[in-house]
């Protein structure tokens, strides 16, 4: 039994958080969040996105792509998670994987490859339908392709209008995209959308256990420095019993996020059931802990000065998005009760 | 990522359910056959039943041949420990011997203890208790005030232990004695082995809250107990004590994971019954047990993993305590609720509700012992996440 990133996926994690940490860090965020006129997809970002390959992960090698799975994808977008950062990454990886999955080789040859290095950006929803109004689009502004619902499949939407939404969590930007007639994708039947959809979940998912998981670390480092009654405050045992179970949750979440991700990869017995705890599980998880990172980092935590508020609001928009924790947990009663 | 196991291990599995199948007698697994019975009858059936295992090949399945094990691998253990609960086996008679005290004899122990100690218990001859707590030491076990004076070449023993499983079924029990006078916390201590049917050694029943006695007190007054008989290092009982504990840490999430399902889906079962299973209140709350449920599972197999690659886990088994024993008392909370005003029965028609409400108190125990859910939080706190004592 080997339940683990292995070496080579251990690498590609350190790979992201490094350059993040190096080059795009909460500073920068930062700088996305306080312009909320600008398009907030940093351009230096995106091209280290292309160049290392964070948008080609699941693109088959045919197109240029390194033909890996969702648990390579997962632990980029926990990276990315845990660094706040901008950007239409989710989007345009999901909007490959709906051509992948669902596209016709001409639509595959002539999307994939400009999605996997970056020159096209994507974006992916599945609410509302086209024709008509697709509301809270990731980056809808920005794509050059939103893939959308239309009735019960799949569409290629190009050329959309799209009006900025305002939205508090400024690590990413909304829109409202006025969707015309797509050009349909051939392969969406159901069960496609259904892999779509798991596979968007284990995303966000991922994303969400990374905001959990940095959350929790930066409480317990500012804990163990800052003194009051003449201790440092993480001496305190209400304080430390919060934060060990949120370590627990945390670490929960991030194993059923890796576990869905395998799961949905090669189509275990049990993956929808997977994903419907690993969305769960992460959303709590995020909540719960960037509601603590606030609490236990006292005044400081509540100023827009301090980084705290990032990770909350982009906790908040995460949890809710294809599906909040009680919608999965309705689908968990109706996998396990009937 | 590989969640398989090896074909020898599936072997083995299958080895051990046709034994399994052979061996357990249909009357045993029907629900409330074993509540049925007083403690002496279930313990005599069960300690008979596994000495016969261990005589099949069934038992010590990671130990050393040397000592009566199978000298398998980590995932055979780990099969074994979900077959058993798949198969509606009995719980084992000796777990302290089985899980504690034999790898710690098999680390430290003398030559005699490691013949005299290991393969007696392993066949359920010799049935071992675990003599830590005390009235004033339970969760601040430093505490231990129980005293061994020298006496030539034996310690004299007195004090009292309590909360002892097995107490009046045990035959012998590694207590934690304060051979030091005047010492203080964990310094002076030594682990004793000591003889329980002696003089001076006398172990009386405490009923639990289920109904059941399965714990007890013990009580030492000028028991004889000869110096060959520390394990460890005289006055380093502490040592002995943590290295035993550490023995846990291999322990099978797995097969919690497949009883607590089994539990879960006894307690939708009933749900079902009562038409309660389409209360949204109801699903909800289940749903949100059997996600933690099944992260146990997902957290099981990190586990599985790290000590197949023979890591040491540390202090993150604090951690896997919390992990199983929370939640399979949120699922016995849920099952209250379904029942409604009827919590309390015996039955509902002709649904005998006993075996359930044994499982569901016994539940309120799973966070006090071996470590309260408040010491592992602090253990966590402070060893895991490194926040200041
Ligand atoms: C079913 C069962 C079987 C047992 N079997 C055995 C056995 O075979 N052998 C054996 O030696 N013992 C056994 N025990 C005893 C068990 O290990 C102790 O009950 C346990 O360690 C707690 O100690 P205590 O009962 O003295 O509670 P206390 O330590 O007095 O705790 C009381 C409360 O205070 C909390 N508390 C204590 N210290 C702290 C702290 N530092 N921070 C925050 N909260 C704290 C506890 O969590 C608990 O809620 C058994 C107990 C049970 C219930």
């Amino acid at each position: 039994m080997f339940f683990a990133l292995d070496e080579d996926q251990q690498a590609f994690d350190g790979a992201v958080r490094s350059y993040l940490a190096g080059r795009f860090d909460l500073e920068a965020v930062r700088g996305v969040f306080e312009d909320p006129s600008g398009d907030g997809h940093p351009a230096s970002l995106w091209k280290a996105a292309a160049e290392q390959g964070w948008l080609a992960v699941t693109v088959p090698e045919e197109h240029d792509g390194l033909g890996l799975g969702l648990v390579e994808a997962q632990v980029i977008g926990r990276a990315l998670g845990a660094g706040a950062a901008p950007g239409p990454w989710r989007g345009t990886v999901l909007a490959a994987e709906a051509i992948r999955l669902a596209g016709s080789p001409e639509q595959q040859a002539a999307w994939l490859p400009r999605l996997a290095s970056g020159d096209a950006v994507g974006a992916f929803t599945l609410r509302g339908s086209a024709p008509g109004t697709l509301p809270a689009v990731e980056y809808g502004a920005l794509a050059d392709v939103v893939v959308a619902r239309s009735g019960d499949g799949l569409v290629l939407v190009t050329g959309a209008t799209a009006t900025p939404q305002g939205s508090y969590d400024g690590t990413t930007r909304l829109a409202s995209v006025e969707a015309g007639e797509g050009e349909a994708l051939p392969g969406a039947t159901a069960e496609v959308v259904a892999e779509l959809e798991a596979r968007a979940v284990v995303l966000v998912a991922a994303d969400l256990a990374g905001i959990a998981r940095e959350a929790i670390t930066r409480t317990v480092a500012y804990d163990k420095d800052r003194q009051q009654f003449g201790v440092p405050v993480g001496s305190f045992q209400a304080i430390k019993h919060a934060l060990a179970d949120l370590h627990v949750a945390v670490t929960l979440a991030e194993h059923a996020v890796l576990y869905a991700a395998h799961a949905v990869d090669t189509g275990l017995d049990g993956a929808d059931l997977a994903v419907a705890v690993a969305k769960a599980k992460a959303g709590d998880a995020a909540v719960a802990a960037t509601q603590a990172m606030i609490q236990y980092h006292g005044g400081i935590g509540y100023t827009w000065e301090h980084e705290a508020h990032f990770f909350y609001k982009r906790a908040k928009r995460l949890a809710g998005q294809f599906g909040d924790a009680d919608a999965h947990r309705a689908r968990i009663a109706e996998l396990t009760i009937g | 990522m590989d969640l398989t196991y090896t074909a020898a291990e599936e072997e083995f599995r299958s080895e051990l359910r046709s034994w399994l199948s052979a061996n357990i007698p249909n009357e045993w697994t029907r629900p409330g056959f074993w509540e049925s019975l007083d403690d002496d009858e279930s313990f005599r059936l069960r300690r008979d039943w596994e000495r016969d295992k261990a005589l099949a090949g069934f038992a010590g399945i990671q130990w050393p041949t040397e000592y009566g094990g199978r000298g398998g691998t980590p995932g055979m253990k780990a099969i074994y420990d979900a077959e058993m609960v798949l198969a509606n086996a009995p719980r084992s008679v000796n777990p302290l011997a089985l899980t504690f005290l034999a790898p710690t004899v098999m680390a430290i122990g003398t030559d005699a203890q490691k013949k005299e100690i290991i393969g007696p218990l392993l066949r359920n001859e010799v049935i071992w208790c675990q003599g830590f707590s005390e009235p004033g030491a339970g969760s601040d076990l430093a505490a231990v005030a129980t005293k061994g004076v020298r006496d030539g070449d034996d310690f004299v023993v007195n004090g009292q232990k309590v909360w002892t499983t097995n107490a009046v079924h045990g035959d012998k029990i590694f207590t934690l004695v304060r051979t030091e006078a005047g010492s203080q916390k964990h310094r002076g201590i030594s682990m004793l082995l000591i003889d329980m049917h002696q003089d001076g050694v006398d172990a009386r029943p405490l009923k639990q809250m289920s109904g059941a006695s399965e714990f007890g007190e013990v009580f030492f007054s000028d028991a004889r107990v000869p110096a060959t008989e520390v394990l460890g290092e005289i006055g380093e009982g502490w040592r002995t004590a943590m290295l035993l504990l550490s023995f846990e840490r291999g322990a099978s999430g797995i097969a919690q994971y497949t009883e607590f399902r089994r539990q879960y889906d006894e307690v939708v079962d009933v749900a079902k019954r009562l038409g309660r299973d389409t209360d949204p209140v109801i699903r909800g709350k289940l749903a949100r047990v059997l996600t933690d449920l099944e992260c146990l599972r997902y957290h099981a197999m990190h586990v599985q993993t790290q000590v197949e690659q023979g890591r040491d886990l540390g202090f993150e088994a604090s951690m896997t305590k919390l992990i199983w024993s929370e939640p399979s008392q949120d699922l016995w909370e849920v099952f209250d609720e379904i029942l409604g005003d009827d919590a309390t029965l015996d039955s509902l028609g002709d649904l005998d509700l006993r075996p359930l409400h044994a499982q569901a108190m016994w539940s309120r125990s799973v966070t006090i012992w071996g470590g309260s859910s408040q010491v592992q939080r602090n253990v966590t706190a402070e060893r895991v996440l490194g926040l200041p004592r």
